[in-house]
C-alpha cells in the first residue's frame, strides 16, 4: 500500500505535479517547425475560406483554401507582414474573409460588449452578495415575531395541523442530513 | 400498411397532446383529481402513438418504400442497409419525429416519478411537458410529416449526405437531440413547482436536480461525441471550431452546468430559489435556440444539413417560452423568498454564484458572437464573420478562470470561511501549481499562457486530490483501513464525490485542449509512393495505395509504415472516399492516439500515380479529452445512484441518541 503511505505526506503533491508536468513537457516540446511555417499557419487560422462558411483556410480541404495558403506563403516570402497579407484578402473578398472582425469602426462593438458584460455581471454579483450578507435590521426581526392570544394560538395550530394532514409527507430529510461530510 | 398506421397515429397524438396540456393544467388549477389523472394517462399514450409512427418510418426505410417522400429524400437503394436506420434522423421531418418520440418517452418516465414524489407540482409539470410535445407534434403534422406519400412512387431515392455515412452518425445526432430536448424536463419540473406556488418549498429540488443532471450528462456526451466525430472524419485535425451549431449546443450545456451547481445550494442551504428557476428557464430557451439554429437558422454553418424555414417557428416558440416563464415567475414571485441568508462573501455559496455568473457570461458571449453577423448585416449591410480566433480570445480566459474556481470553490466551507483557513486550504494547490510551472519551465515549455493554464489545471487536480486524501486520512485515523476508508468516504456523500470525479474529467479536458491548441504541429507533405518523410518524433513511409471501386463510391487508401524515434510502430491507413452521385469526398484520417500525443495523417486528392498531399498533425494530449468522457459518465452516474438503504441504519441510531440526550 505504498500509494496510501505516500498520502501521509504532502509528497504525493510533488508526485502528481511531477507526473503532470513531465507528461505535458514531453508532449509539448519535441516538434521543431521552421518559424516561417508557424507564421503562415497563424495567418491561415485567421482567414476564412470564402466558399466554406466558418472554416479557416487552415482547416479547409477545398482547392480555393489550398490556393489561398499558397498565396499566404508567397506573400510572406516577399517580406509582407501578417497585417498586409490579411488586408490583401480583405480587398479581394471583403471583410467577411477575416475570422475575427477587425477591432475598429462599427465592428468594435463585437469586441467591447463581452468585457462590458463581464464587468457588469461581476458588479451585479458583488452587489447581490453584499445585499444577501447584510444582517437583517433589528426592527424587522421584531416585527416578524407575532404575539398571539390564546384563541388565536389555537386556530393557528389547528390550521398547521390541517396543513400537515393535507400536505405530502416531507422528503426524507433525515437521510440527507445523516450523510455527514468529513470536515475537520 | 404500417406506414398508414403511422400516418394516422400522428394527428391522434397531436389531439392527445392538446387534451393533456389543457386537462392537466385545468385539473391542477381547479383541483380536479380525476381530470389530472386522465391527463396523466393520456400523456402515457403519446409515446406509444409516436413509436408507431417511428416504427412505420423505420420499416419504410428498411423496405425501401419509395412512395414515402421522406424516404426518397433521405435514402437510396445503394445506401448500406445498416445506414437506413440513421436515415431516420438525417432530415428535418424525421429528426423532429425522433425528438418528439424521445421526449414523449422521457416525459412519461419523469411524470411517473413526479406523481409519486411531488403530487402538487406534477399536474402542472405534466401540462408544461404536454405543451412542448404539442409544439413538436404540431409541426410534424402540419409542416413536416415524414410519412407523407408522394403522388407517384419514385424508383430510387436521392440518398443522404455522404458525410453522414459514418459510425458517429449512429450516436452523435441522436444523443445531441436527446440532450437538447431533455432540458425540457427540469424546466417543466421547475415551472410546475412555480405554477403550483411551491417554488419556495424546495421540494422540487431533488427531482429537478436529478433530471438536470441526467440532461447535463446527455448534453455532455453529445458534445464530446460530436467533437470526436469531427476529429476523426472531417479531417482538419481539430475537434471544436466554434461553429454556430456547435455554439448552439454548447450554450444550453453551459446554462445546465450552472443549474446543476446552484441547485445544490438550494438543496443544502435553501437559497437561490428564484435564481434556479431563472437558470433552468434560460437553459431551456437556449436549448430551443440550439434546435432553431440547427433547423435552417439565420447563421451559415457546416452543420446545416437540414435547411428549412420552420426555424422561425422555433424562434417564436422560444420567445413564447421566455415570456411565459417570466410571466409565471413574476406572478409567483412572492412564493420564492429565500430562507437562508448569506453569512459571508467568502463562502462556498458565493463561489457557486460566481461560477454561475461566469458560465452564463460564456454562454452569452457565445450567443453574442454567434448572432453578431446577423446584426451586422441588418444594421450596416456589412457581412462579417465571427469565428474561432474571436471565441478563443474572449472565452478562453473565462473558461480558464472557471477551471481555477473548480479547484478552489469546493474546498470552501459552507456559510462562512475564515480567511486564514482559506489560505491554508489553498496552500497545497498553489504550491503544486508553482512546482509544476517551474518544472515545465526547466523542461522547456515556455509559452506563458500555456504554462499558466497547465498550472491552473494542476490547482484543480491537487485541490480535489487533497480533499480525497484528507478525508481518507481522517477516516484512517479512526481505525478504518485505507481502502475501506476510501470507499466509505465516497459512499458517504455521493453527490460531492461524484462531482469531484466529473471535475477531474474537466481538468483532463482542459489539459487536452491546452496541449492541442498551443502545441499542435501540422505540416503538408507532397508524397509519392515509396517516399519517406518525418515530423517531430515520427517518420513515415508511404508504402502503397489500395484502390477499391464500389457502385456508389471509390475508396482510396494510402498505407503508411510509421516509426517513432527510429522504432517501428506499425502501419496506418489514411482513407479518402469519393461519392459519385453526390460528387463529395470524405476523408478518414489515420490516427495513432497515445496519452502523450496523437499522430494524425489526412489525405487530400490522389493523382493517378498515387501521389498526394498529406496533411500530418501531431496533436499533444488529445487522448485525455476522450478519457474525460468516461469520467463524466462515471461521476454523474455515481452522484445520481440511489442511496443504499443499509446506510440509513444510522438514522434511527442517531434519533435514539438525540432522544436519550433530551431525556
Amino acid at each position: 500500500m505504498l500509494v496510501f503511505k505516500l498520502m501521509k505526506t504532502p509528497l504525493y503533491i510533488l508526485l502528481v505535479c511531477g507526473l503532470l508536468s513531465v507528461l505535458s513537457a514531453v508532449a509539448c516540446t519535441v516538434q521543431k517547425i521552421p518559424s516561417h511555417e508557424i507564421q503562415a499557419q497563424e495567418i491561415n487560422k485567421t482567414l476564412m475560406c470564402p466558399v466554406c462558411p466558418g472554416e479557416s483556410i487552415d482547416q479547409s480541404q477545398h482547392p480555393l483554401a489550398s490556393q489561398m495558403r499558397g498565396v499566404v506563403d508567397e506573400k510572406l516570402e516577399e517580406g509582407w507582414n501578417g497585417e498586409q497579407v490579411r488586408n490583401f484578402f480583405v480587398e479581394r473578398y471583403g471583410v467577411r474573409v477575416l475570422l475575427e472582425p477587425p477591432r475598429r469602426g462599427g465592428n468594435l462593438l463585437v469586441w467591447i460588449v463581452p468585457p462590458i458584460g463581464i464587468v457588469m455581471g461581476m458588479l451585479v454579483l458583488y452587489m447581490v452578495l453584499r445585499m444577501m450578507t447584510r444582517p437583517q435590521p433589528e426592527g424587522e426581526l421584531r416585527a416578524s415575531r407575532v404575539d398571539l392570544t390564546g384563541p388565536e394560538r389555537e386556530t393557528y395550530f389547528s390550521l398547521v395541523e390541517q396543513a400537515l394532514l393535507e400536505d405530502v409527507p416531507p422528503p426524507d430529510q433525515s437521510s440527507e442530513n445523516s450523510s455527514t461530510e468529513p470536515e475537520e | 400498411m404500417i406506414v398508414d398506421a403511422g400516418f394516422v397515429a400522428l394527428p391522434i397524438a397531436l389531439l392527445v397532446c392538446v387534451y393533456v396540456s389543457v386537462a392537466s393544467l385545468i385539473g391542477a388549477w381547479q383541483r380536479l383529481p380525476s381530470l389530472v389523472l386522465s391527463a396523466r394517462y393520456g400523456l402515457m399514450t403519446v409515446p406509444i402513438l409516436l413509436l408507431i409512427s417511428t416504427l412505420a418510418l423505420v420499416s419504410a426505410f428498411v423496405s425501401h418504400d419509395f412512395s414515402v417522400r421522406y424516404v426518397v429524400e433521405n435514402s437510396s437503394l445503394a445506401l448500406p442497409s445498416i445506414y437506413t436506420w440513421v436515415a431516420l434522423y438525417a432530415g428535418n421531418a424525421g429528426s423532429l419525429l425522433f425528438i418528439a418520440t424521445i421526449f414523449g418517452l422521457i416525459s412519461v418516465v419523469a411524470v411517473v416519478g413526479l406523481a409519486r414524489k411531488l403530487p402538487y407540482t406534477a399536474p402542472y409539470a405534466t401540462g408544461v411537458m404536454a405543451i412542448v410535445l404539442t409544439f413538436f407534434v404540431g409541426i410534424i403534422v402540419f409542416l413536416a410529416n415524414p410519412l407523407e406519400r408522394l403522388p407517384v412512387p419514385a424508383l430510387d431515392g436521392q440518398g443522404i449526405n455522404p458525410l453522414l455515412i459514418h459510425f458517429g452518425m449512429f450516436i452523435h445526432p441522436p444523443v445531441q437531440m436527446m440532450g437538447l430536448i431533455s432540458v425540457a424536463i427540469p424546466f417543466s419540473i421547475a415551472m410546475g413547482a412555480l405554477l403550483a406556488g411551491r417554488g419556495g418549498r424546495d421540494e422540487w429540488v431533488d427531482q429537478g436536480r436529478f433530471w438536470g443532471m441526467v440532461s447535463w450528462l446527455i448534453l455532455t456526451t453529445g458534445l464530446l461525441l460530436g467533437s470526436w466525430w469531427a476529429y476523426t472524419i472531417l479531417g482538419w485535425g481539430g475537434y471544436w471550431a466554434w461553429d454556430p451549431v456547435e455554439n448552439s449546443a454548447l450554450m444550453p450545456w453551459l446554462a445546465m452546468t450552472a443549474f446543476v451547481h446552484s441547485i445544490m445550494v438550494q438543496k443544502r442551504r435553501r437559497m437561490f430559489r428564484s435564481w434556479n428557476i431563472i437558470l433552468v428557464a434560460v437553459a431551456f430557451t437556449l436549448a430551443e435556440m440550439g434546435m432553431f439554429i440547427n433547423r435552417g437558422g439565420p447563421v451559415p454553418s457546416v452543420h446545416s444539413f437540414a435547411q428549412s424555414t420552420m426555424g422561425w417557428l422555433f424562434l417564436g416558440f422560444m420567445g413564447l417560452t421566455l415570456v411565459a416563464s417570466l410571466v409565471a415567475f413574476a406572478w409567483r414571485l412572492d412564493t420564492l423568498k429565500s430562507e437562508g441568508r448569506l453569512d459571508s462573501i467568502l463562502s462556498r455559496e458565493s463561489a457557486f454564484l460566481t461560477q454561475n455568473v461566469l458560465f452564463l457570461a460564456v454562454a452569452f458571449i457565445t450567443l453574442w458572437g454567434t448572432i453578431y453577423p446577423v446584426f451586422s448585416k441588418a444594421a450596416s449591410d456589412v457581412v462579417v464573420t465571427v469565428g474561432q480566433p474571436f471565441f478563443d480570445r474572449v472565452n478562453g480566459p473565462i473558461l480558464l478562470f472557471i477551471v481555477f474556481l473548480m479547484g478552489v470553490g469546493p474546498l470552501m466551507p459552507w456559510r462562512r470561511a475564515n480567511p486564514r483557513i482559506v489560505a491554508k486550504i489553498l496552500a497545497y494547490p498553489m504550491v503544486g501549481a508553482a512546482i509544476t510551472v517551474v518544472i515545465l519551465w526547466v523542461l522547456g515549455v515556455r509559452h506563458p499562457v500555456a504554462v499558466l493554464a497547465i498550472g491552473v489545471c494542476v490547482i484543480s487536480v491537487v485541490g480535489i486530490g487533497h480533499e480525497w486524501v484528507r478525508g481518507v486520512l481522517s477516516r484512517h485515523h479512526k481505525g478504518e483501513s485505507y481502502i475501506l476508508a476510501f470507499g466509505r468516504l465516497l459512499a458517504a456523500n455521493r453527490p460531492r464525490y461524484g462531482g469531484y470525479v466529473v471535475h477531474l474529467g474537466i481538468s483532463m479536458l482542459a489539459l487536452g485542449a491546452i496541449g492541442s491548441s498551443f502545441y499542435d504541429v501540422q505540416r503538408d507533405f507532397n508524397m509519392g509512393i515509396g517516399q519517406t518523410e518525418s515530423l517531430g518524433r515520427y517518420s513515415f513511409t508511404y508504402t502503397e495505395l489500395l484502390e477499391k471501386s464500389l457502385p456508389d463510391r471509390e475508396e482510396q487508401t494510402a498505407r503508411f509504415q510509421v516509426s517513432q524515434d527510429g522504432r517501428r510502430i506499425g502501419t496506418m491507413d489514411a482513407k479518402r472516399t469519393f461519392y459519385l452521385d453526390h460528387r463529395v469526398a470524405a476523408t478518414r484520417a489515420a490516427i495513432r492516439s497515445t496519452p502523450i500525443e496523437d499522430f494524425y495523417i489526412v489525405p487530400s486528392e490522389f493523382n493517378s500515380d498515387g501521389r498526394a498531399v498529406f496533411r500530418v498533425y501531431v496533436n499533444p494530449m488529445v487522448w485525455w479529452m476522450w478519457l474525460a468522457g468516461a469520467f463524466f459518465i462515471a461521476g454523474t452516474v455515481f452522484a445520481l445512484w440511489p442511496r443504499l438503504h443499509t446506510q440509513d441504519k444510522q438514522v434511527p441510531k442517531l434519533r435514539n441518541h438525540v432522544s436519550s440526550i433530551q431525556k
